[in-house]
């Protein structure tokens, strides 16, 4: 491996640990913009969104829900389940991202 | 910047897996055309947008916003490749994490994975190849306009809704384009910009042969 590539690897480690930092800095704060739930916008608009409603909840076998352990509400435990998630994710993205990379790399023409 | 399940209605969400087609088409097969020794930068440069995007900044007003990485990619491989990679974490994003979401995904991917790669992109090789600029300066203010620039677009695709189908997204344009705008002008377009230029100051002091094997001076320098 290269020396950027593991320097960047390095960085990528240290990420992962000081990831807390991007839940601890915003801890007060509300959602980003237009990523509240159903429930928030309606209650800030003041009335039903029925289309929302039945398209919000399409998907919800998410296993770590906005970076979390479910019920991990505390600072400290939702530090720990975000770096579990940062690690979580990481590794999932390399997979596919290799997967992807062995079916198709190399088998180029126009180059 | 990601737009969850619900605040798109049908139509939207179905017109951007339309247009993602063809795109994801090209990008896969320009993945091809990757070299060995540019495979585990991209790796790491695709782990690194993952983890960029945890890291929540404050916005003035209540709200935060994040970075996405995606210019880099584009600088130091190519915008395709960058459209690779944000394919890749949105899908990710979505499916484990809840951020995003299924039928907002192509859009999520359309504004993240296409605008802001392409136009950070040119943005750059407009200020480094017609104004002569410095390499790292064009590539701290293409990150700055890119997400600006694909931060507007989501909040165009928000604020459509109200005008298309209600009962989705409630916000109209003269709302959603403004907040959206703000919180990518003032907090992660700064941060975009510096992160980008100190990431691609690196590579190329490092790296120069990596650097170099860049489409833009292959195809079309």
């Amino acid at each position: 491996m290269d020396r950027v590539t593991k320097t960047l690897l390095a960085i990528v480690g240290v990420m992962i640990i000081l990831s807390p930092i991007g839940i601890l800095l915003v801890w007060n704060y509300s959602d980003a913009w237009g990523e509240w739930d159903v429930n928030t916008v309606e209650q800030m608009v003041g009335h039903k969104l029925p289309g929302m409603e039945k398209l919000a909840d399409i998907w919800n076998h998410a296993v770590l829900p906005d970076y979390n352990v479910p019920g991990w509400e505390d600072k400290l435990h939702a530090s720990i389940g975000y770096i579990i998630s940062a690690v979580v994710g990481t590794a999932l993205v390399m997979l596919l991202y290799y997967a992807l990379v062995k079916f198709t790399v190399g088998k180029g023409t126009s180059s | 910047m990601h737009i969850p399940d619900g605040y798109l209605g049908p139509y939207t969400c179905a017109f951007f897996y339309l247009i993602m087609i063809p795109i994801w088409y090209k990008a896969f097969r320009w993945l091809k055309n990757l070299k060995p020794s540019q495979v585990p930068l991209l790796g790491v440069l695709t782990a690194f947008s993952f983890l960029v995007m945890m890291y929540n900044m404050p916005v003035p007003g209540g709200t935060t916003a994040h970075i996405v990485g995606g210019t880099i990619i584009a600088i130091l491989i190519s915008p395709w490749a960058a459209t690779v990679s944000l394919t890749i974490v949105l899908l990710i994003q979505a499916l484990f994490f809840g951020d995003g979401g299924i039928t907002t995904y192509a859009a999520n991917v359309f504004n993240m994975g296409v605008v802001l790669p392409f136009v950070g992109y040119y943005t750059y090789r407009f200020l480094t190849q017609r104004l002569k600029l410095n390499e790292i300066v064009s590539a701290g203010i293409g990150a700055y306009v890119g997400i600006v620039t694909a931060a507007i677009m989501a909040g165009i695709e928000l604020g459509i809704q109200p005008y298309l189908q209600p009962g989705y997204c409630p916000y109209p344009l003269r709302v959603s384009v403004p907040a959206m705008a703000i919180a990518h002008l003032v907090t992660a377009g700064p941060a975009a910009a510096v992160v980008t230029a100190a990431v691609v100051w690196y590579v190329k002091k490092s790296r120069p042969d990596l650097f170099a094997m860049r489409t833009i001076t292959k195809t079309r320098g």
